[in-house]
């Protein structure tokens, strides 16, 4: 290889290399900025500040989902396995969101400890099965829940 | 080594290599895509939550992980122009900007169909993948532009080339932030033959199958638009009037 052409890969190698570095200091530094949402143990450790407005991510505990007759109110509550936050919400939920299911819900914090979310998204995990290793799963009595989202 | 890269970069050597190519090329691209396209989208058993809606992801799992080779492939090819002064680099570059371009648009679009059915939206602005995705496509729009923008083809080349080589690093943002972060969009999915996952082998070699086909349809598109480009730049040269009198 010919000494200037060299020196020009050099430098490119240089840019690229840098440019990683100063990447991942910045997306280390952002590391919560860009976390799309809080944990139920984050939030009951207090990293939100009160009145904030902030999306939750969690599981949808089993058993704990109750829906009005009446109206599209729903209260469940949120799990990430170590803390609890119970959940208010009033409008239509997405085809994915039942219990033990991932979901993400935008809101905020009442004077009582509820969530009062404007929003609720159901989450899916990496797993894809069909119906039959479902039942199969099921009759073997191997546990098929989700995982948690954003354990991370 | 030295002398085969050199002829590499003649843009004759490589119409006349990439021609014998093709055929084969087409042939494969043609095999993958049919058994993909038809079982993934007609024969796939549907996943127990979210119905047939998951034959959605067998095309958007393939074109997004094919999406990501963009900007590797420009780094390469962007650090061959400005190193060795190849002009076959820059040609490669050009159509790859503008095929990838496609490529993420389709990414962004099939992924807002399923998220609009199993998350219950179609676009987030505080999930870090959906919007590191976004960034990929206008970042491939700014180098198609920055091309057109630019008159002279020497400097055109070379600034495409560095913000190629300074956008690669996207890539890895895009591949890791379902890791880095929590985000709505769910981590790679495993490949794997342990009977204990969960995962049904059927949807993963589905996806592997569709994601030769997108590969092999992304290098017949590439070796077809350079060899147009080769023609193009190349039409005062003897090769190409003499390719141009026997047809």
């Amino acid at each position: 290889m010919k000494p200037h052409r060299r020196k020009k890969l050099g430098i490119i190698l240089f840019i690229a290399a840098g440019l990683s570095v100063a990447v991942g200091f910045t997306a280390y530094a952002l590391k919560q900025n860009i976390n799309m949402f809080y944990t139920p143990t984050q939030v009951a450790e207090g990293e939100v500040g009160s009145g904030q407005h902030f999306r939750i991510g969690g599981m949808v505990k089993t058993g704990t989902v109750l829906g009005a007759e009446d109206s599209l109110k729903v209260s469940f509550v949120t799990t990430d396995f170590v803390s609890d936050v119970p959940i208010q919400y009033e409008g239509i939920l997405p085809d994915l969101f039942r219990e033990g299911q991932g979901i993400v819900a935008e809101g905020e914090m009442d004077a009582a400890g509820v969530f009062q979310a404007s929003r609720v998204l159901a989450k899916h995990d990496e797993n894809f099965m069909s119906p039959e290793v479902k039942a199969a799963l099921d009759a073997a009595g191997a546990t098929t829940e989700n995982h948690m989202p954003g354990t991370n | 080594m030295w002398v085969w890269f050199s002829k590499l970069g003649s843009p004759k050597w490589f119409y006349e290599l990439s021609g014998k190519w093709l055929p084969w090329l087409i042939a494969a691209m043609v095999i993958f895509m049919t058994i993909g396209l038809v079982w993934g989208l007609l024969f796939l058993p549907p996943d127990y939550q979210q119905g047939f809606t998951s034959r959605i992801l067998i095309v958007h799992v393939a074109v997004a992980g094919t999406s990501l080779a963009f900007f590797p492939l420009m780094f390469v090819a962007g650090t061959i122009t400005l190193v060795w002064r190849m002009k076959l680099a820059d040609m490669v570059a050009k159509n790859a900007a503008i095929l990838g371009a496609w490529f993420s648009f389709i990414t962004l679009a099939t992924g807002s169909l399923w998220g609009s059915v199993m998350w219950g939206t179609w676009w987030e602005w505080t999930d870090s993948r959906l919007v590191s995705m976004l960034f990929q496509l206008f970042l491939l729009l700014g180098v198609i532009s920055l091309r057109s923008a630019l008159e002279d083809s020497d400097t055109a080349a070379k600034a495409c080339a560095l913000l190629s080589i300074v956008g690669c690093i996207n890539v890895v943002i895009i591949k890791y932030s379902v890791e880095w972060w929590n985000t709505l969009h769910q981590v790679s999915s495993p490949v794997t033959t342990d009977a204990s996952s969960p995962n049904g082998p059927e949807f993963w070699i589905a996806t592997l199958i569709m994601i030769v086909a997108v590969y092999l349809f992304l290098s017949v598109s590439l070796i077809l638009s350079t060899r147009n480009e080769i023609l193009e730049r190349e039409r005062r040269s003897q090769w190409v009037q003499d390719l141009v009198l026997k047809s």
